[in-house]
């Protein structure tokens, strides 16, 4: 009988298709390409997975070649019950009981001895695989944490979430085949010894077609995953065109392109089927050939093995058990190009991961922040450069006072976002100095980013914060909503959580920064989202609530900017001006006409409103 | 009808009739398909046959007939050779026909999921109807590829093999089966344990995907609140169970096989018991005896793959279950069977007596998203929609836009109802500007393109000239070529906003319905998109979903709507001179845009 227990490693095979597996991952495959001296390489890349794990993977070896053994035992008792039982029963006319019992008591003893070493061998496969996996997992979630902010933004997400994803498994993938390989390999080893020994001639010749179907199954593999991968990728390309043309929909009804995306859309599903029509026809022919060869061996080996019996050098029953032999050893043969077909693709995974791990820890630009006790900021001679060619912040000077509020206002592309951020210790500077003050600073971004959890583990993120404590900083950041959720404190949000408007979104995020009481806050065009009224009452609760605080805000609009008590006017990366509003409207002209513009609407309404003899 | 619910009612042998008629390439052929696979699997039996023959007919009693051996092996060797092409035959059929049944059936989606209503297309339905086109079909392709192909295979070798047993001996194979019988049972059972683990398996790699994910993409925020190590302790917990929960499948799973050895020894060697008690004078022979070996292999082989290709075939049918629900859905707005062509020249609207409630809120107690409402708005006026959310503005858009039809009364442009006109003619005069308007993947000009595929580079640049937008065409990067990036994300809001309007633009609409941004946009973009929208109105029917009371007061009328029923309609000079909704937003808005 075959390795039917193949099958749980189909169901396995098709949980990676229903991962998001990114379409770019079939192309690096593709790119490093085969490996080259591959069984060198084969050996460190099993060396360094293993590392640890050695005894596990041992076990599920062991158990296969218990199995091997038993395969070439179950072949030798098929020959006897020919000689022994059958035959002596139908032509001599009789048997004897004990013989009877004696041999197929072996036959059913040997049967389940080999199922045994089927399961070692695949609980331990599947132990040493996840094992290994999971601490590839943890090695680079690890030094993902430990990688500073500069880091993290020099990087692709999609290519991390892959190599932590998706490479660390791709990595120990040949881990889950490879002990049946070997099994496969001492069953080769047993049953050439066992052939040559029952009868040199029909023996040898049996074990000269070994490497001839062994080739045949590799080389059918090799090829037949260029065809998987092929189509792989396309199917890559229809599932990300599929996802934005629905997304677009819109769009397109607006332009009544709906029969111009279809056709679009099936062009490229043309080239998954064509993609996939060609593994067909490879599959079709090979996995009949891998099925016929055999049998016309087997066929070989009967006209042999005639030939032989009649020279009196085997009994019938012996060339029965040849023959029961090769139809046992069909499957086994065909899994060994299975293993090696996994290899190209855990030697790119496992690639791809030391590249990310080999990477050193960078240096975090929060250790080179000054601190200085009281609430001030000191920024001096500070340069950013984004990709070392253009220059972001240009030498930007800037002292602010302990507890003011300062309103840092500019065109888009001035600077005030990134000032933030460097104030923050998110992005590295190339010269200047920056004091913060020596407790606690907290910045909210322009996009939250809201983790998949409760409301409650948004805003402590994992910090030993009561309740109380969270839902004070709610208050403040006028997040009442929270209290109408289906769950309050414990609804979750994030992907896949409740739907939460933007400026929900920005007040849960608000309230993260003021529940850990900072001295230094820092809202990046936070209250942008919210309307002008529920922005002056947040802004109020939190002169209220933290009076010490010193509060540094991007404004994108003038309700905003009223409320601070000094303008720090960016453009092209410097400070033009730092003042009070009035100050600046009086003394900067192009911070005068930046006003204009964000109030023009206002005025020109004003104006119609004179025309009409309404004036307010 | 919803999209993520199965739809229970049809039964698998119905769905899978429903499945063929969508696909009619299944069911070509197919009948040749199958006898070629009788034939692979006649030949796959060939050399159990042949050994029974051979020990039968060529060792008899110490004589070694080669010649008659000989004789068998070639007939053997050719019954092989046919077979193995014929079940190549077989495999590529089915593959081939099934990969252009999947195409079929990708295309029909597509094409039906494009014209479903708007309404069907919000983001909750949005995830589903992709997983429809992507996971679902994807789930029935693997089906083509493992499953049905082992149907295909080892269901007919099942089937011959049987036949055969009981033309040996028809004691021998009752059996044979009789003692394998509880394999299918045990397998069973297995199997559904296995499935439950598998699916336990599935959702904690789903989580460790997600915190993976979590961890990376929210790595600013974790620096920035030191809070890294605790989420890297939640994926490490998550990576560990996932590793618990796939060992543990895989230690079920390492029981399918076993069972299916120990059943097999045992029916072995029962058969082989009740043969050698019968002995020759019941008409067994040696060579049956010992064919029968090998065929209790062939047979029960396949069995403990079964066990898993039914439950695929389940999830199969499952899948196609749900696509077909898709294909029930109803279209969006219909398109009429007798168009009727709107006239040339500008174009009124007419809105009479519309009220509109969603299809889904029908039943509950929810009151109607408009009712009543009624304006005629004169060919070229600028018309501005205002009211709080949920006040039915941006449904009227809407159904001005025929994204979706009036539960009651009528919408006419230039006389015509649009329920009479045919999708493509409404759409080369009438064009809608989203709220956040929506880029594909690519340039600057392959989305303006996406209007009207056939103009020349030349023409879109002349129209970005036209809105008054050369200074900006010049501050990007490669102009025209710049890349926008996914959904547009390299560009701000506000450029994606002006990329809209030139995309409208070129289409040379009679009427634009533009639903107005709130997202906050630097001033020079501001200045920008005021430029360009008031060129783009000049001469054209202009009703916008106005957010901002700016664009209200510089609009011709201004239609008030609140809890759905029309109750303003006026100059915007002399709706704040009198008291009522327009006044009281008016004051509010002048209130909070005042900074000094």
């Amino acid at each position: 009988m075959g390795e039917i227990g193949l099958m749980p490693d189909w169901a396995s095979v098709l949980d990676m298709t229903q991962m998001p597996v990114p379409t770019d991952l079939g192309e690096s495959v593709r790119a490093l390409g085969r490996p080259t001296g591959t069984s060198v390489a084969a050996f460190r890349l099993l060396r360094c997975l293993l590392k640890g794990h050695r005894r596990l993977f041992a076990t599920a070896v062991a158990g296969a070649s218990v199995f091997a053994a038993c395969t070439v035992l179950s072949a030798e008792i098929v020959g006897r019950v020919t000689d022994r039982l059958i035959r002596p029963r139908f032509e001599q006319g009789s048997v004897g009981v004990g013989t009877v019992a004696l041999v197929l008591g072996a036959l059913v003893l040997v049967g389940v001895v080999r199922g045994a070493g089927v399961v070692v061998r695949r609980v331990w496969a599947g132990r040493t695989g996840w094992r290994i996996t999971e601490k590839l997992t943890h090695e680079v979630i690890d030094h993902v944490v430990a990688q500073p902010a500069p880091w993290h933004r020099r990087q692709s997400t999609g290519d991390l979430i892959t190599r932590a994803g998706v490479d660390a498994e791709a990595a120990t993938a040949v881990l889950q085949p490879l002990p049946y390989a070997s099994g496969v390999v001492v069953m080769l080893g047993l049953s050439a010894v066992w052939l040559v020994l029952t009868d040199p001639v029909l023996g040898l010749a049996a074990v000269l077609v070994f490497p001839a179907m062994l080739s045949l199954n590799i080389f059918y593999q090799r090829h037949v995953d260029g065809y998987f991968e092929a189509a792989q990728t396309e199917l890559g390309k229809l599932s990300s065109a599929v996802h934005e043309s629905f997304d677009g929909v819109h769009v397109v009804k607006a332009f009544g392109a709906e029969r111009r995306e279809t056709e679009r859309l099936a062009v490229i599903a043309a080239r998954l089927r064509q993609a996939r029509i060609e593994t067909v026809r490879l599959r079709s022919t090979f996995e009949s050939l891998l099925d016929g060869v055999p049998n016309i061996v087997n066929i070989g080996l009967l006209i042999g093995g005639a030939h032989r019996v009649r020279a009196g050098a085997i009994t019938v029953g012996e060339l029965t058990s040849f023959i029961y032999l090769f139809t046992l050893m069909v499957f086994p043969l065909r899994i060994i190009g299975y293993a090696f077909s996994e290899l190209p693709r855990s030697q790119a995974g496992w690639t791809r991961l030391r590249q990310l791990l080999d990477e050193p820890i960078e240096a975090d630009p929060q250790a080179r922040l000054g601190r200085r006790s009281g609430n001030t900021v000191d920024v001096r001679g500070v340069v950013v450069s984004h990709d070392g060619e253009r220059d972001v912040l240009q030498g930007v000077d800037a002292h602010v006072g302990s507890g003011r509020t300062v309103a840092v206002v500019g065109s888009t592309g001035a600077g005030k976002t990134t000032l933030l951020h460097a104030i923050a210790g998110l992005v590295e500077t190339s010269t200047g100095t920056i004091t913060v003050p020596d407790g606690v600073t907290t910045l909210v971004f322009q996009e939250p980013f809201l983790f998949a959890g409760s409301v409650r583990d948004n805003v402590t993120l994992g910090a030993p914060l009561d309740d109380d404590a969270v839902r004070g900083a709610l208050a403040t950041a006028e997040a009442g909503f929270v209290d109408a959720l289906p769950e309050g404190l414990d609804t979750i949000v994030g992907e896949r959580g409740v739907g939460l408007s933007g400026g929900q979104r920005q007040r849960i995020a608000l309230a993260r920064a003021l529940v850990r009481r900072p001295d230094l806050l820092l809202l990046d065009d936070t209250t942008s989202a919210l309307d002008p009224t529920t922005e002056a009452k947040v802004l109020s609760n939190l002169r209220a609530t933290l009076a010490e605080t010193t509060v540094i805000a991007v404004a994108s609009r003038p309700s905003t900017i009223a409320l601070a008590d000094e303008v720090l006017y960016l453009a092209d990366g410097v400070v033009v001006a730092h003042g009070s509003h009035d100050e600046l409207m009086a003394s900067s002209e192009p911070y005068a006409e930046l006003m204009q513009a964000f109030e023009h609407d206002r005025d020109e309404l004003a104006s119609d409103l004179a025309d009409g003899g309404l004036a307010p | 009808m919803t999209i993520s619910e199965p739809l229970g009612r049809w039964t698998a042998v119905e769905t899978i009739g429903k499945g063929v008629q969508e696909a009619p390439a299944l069911k070509s052929g197919f009948g040749l398909t199958l006898a070629l696979a009788m034939v692979g699997a006649a030949g796959r039996l060939a050399m159990p046959i042949l050994v029974q023959q051979s020990i039968d007919k060529g060792f008899e009693q110490g004589d070694v007939r080669v010649g008659t051996i000989t004789t068998f092996a070639l007939i053997g060797l050719a019954a092989v050779i046919v077979g193995t092409v014929a079940q190549r035959t077989a495999v590529k059929r089915l593959g081939t026909r099934s990969e252009e049944a999947l195409y079929a059936l990708r295309v029909r989606l597509f094409e039906h999921i494009h014209r479903l209503s708007i309404a069907d297309h919000n983001e909750e339905k949005k995830g589903a109807l992709v997983a429809r086109v992507t996971g679902d079909v994807e789930t029935l392709a693997q089906f083509f590829s493992w499953g049905a192909l082992a149907w295909l295979l080892e269901g007919t070798l099942m089937l011959m093999v049987a036949s055969v047993m009981l033309a040996y001996d028809w004691m021998l194979a009752l059996v044979a089966f009789i003692v394998a019988a509880p394999l299918g049972f045990v397998l069973h059972r297995v199997q559904r344990h296995l499935v439950a683990a598998y699916e336990r398996a599935r959702v904690d790699n789903a989580q460790v995907l997600t915190s993976i994910s979590e961890v990376i993409s929210g790595a600013e925020t974790l620096r920035a609140y030191d809070a890294g190590e605790q989420y890297a302790a939640i994926t490490r917990r998550d990576s560990h169970q996932r590793s618990n929960s796939f060992i543990r499948a895989g230690t079920i799973g390492a029981f399918l096989f076993p069972s299916g050895e120990v059943f097999s020894v045992l029916t072995v060697s029962s058969v082989v018991t009740v043969g050698l008690l019968r002995g020759p004078d019941s008409g067994l022979t040696a060579g049956a005896l010992i064919g029968f070996v090998f065929l209790t292999y062939r047979f029960l082989e396949p069995v403990a793959q079964f066990t898993e290709v039914i439950d695929q075939t389940q999830t199969a049918v499952a899948g196609l279950r749900r696509v077909l629900g898709i294909l029930e859905i109803p279209i969006g707005p219909p398109e009429p069977a007798h168009p009727v062509h709107i006239p040339e020249g500008a174009l009124d609207v007419d809105i009479q007596r519309v009220t509109f409630s969603y299809q889904s809120r029908r039943d509950e107690d929810e009151p109607p998203v408009l009712i009543d409402v009624n304006a005629h708005i004169p060919a070229g006026q600028q018309v501005a929609m205002v009211g709080e959310t949920g006040s039915g503005k941006t449904t009227l858009g809407r159904l001005v836009a025929r994204l979706a039809d009036p539960t009651a009364g009528v919408v006419r442009i230039g006389g015509v109802a649009l329920t009479q006109v045919s999708n493509l003619e409404l759409r080369s005069r009438l064009v809608v500007v989203p709220q956040e308007p929506f880029l594909f993947d690519g340039t600057i000009a392959a989305n303006l393109g996406f209007a009207r595929p056939s103009l020349s580079p030349r023409e879109v640049e002349q129209a970005v000239v036209d809105l008054d937008l050369g200074d900006w065409l010049e501050s990007l990067p490669d102009g025209l070529d710049t890349d926008v990036g996914q959904r547009g994300s390299a560009l701000s809001a506000g450029e994606r906003q002006l990329v809209a309007l030139v995309r409208a633009s070129l289409v040379d609409p009679d009427v634009l319905v533009l639903d107005e941004a709130t997202s906050s946009v630097d001033a020079l973009t501001e200045v920008r998109l005021t430029r360009a929208l008031d060129k783009l109105a000049v001469g054209r029917t202009t009703i916008s979903i106005a957010h901002r009371l700016s664009t209200a007061a510089r609009a011709d009328r201004v239609l008030v709507l609140e809890h759905g029923r029309l109750v303003q309609d006026g100059a915007h000079a002399d709706l704040v001179a009198v008291e009522g909704p327009y006044a009281r937003m008016y004051e509010a808005w002048v209130a909070a845009t005042t900074s000094t």
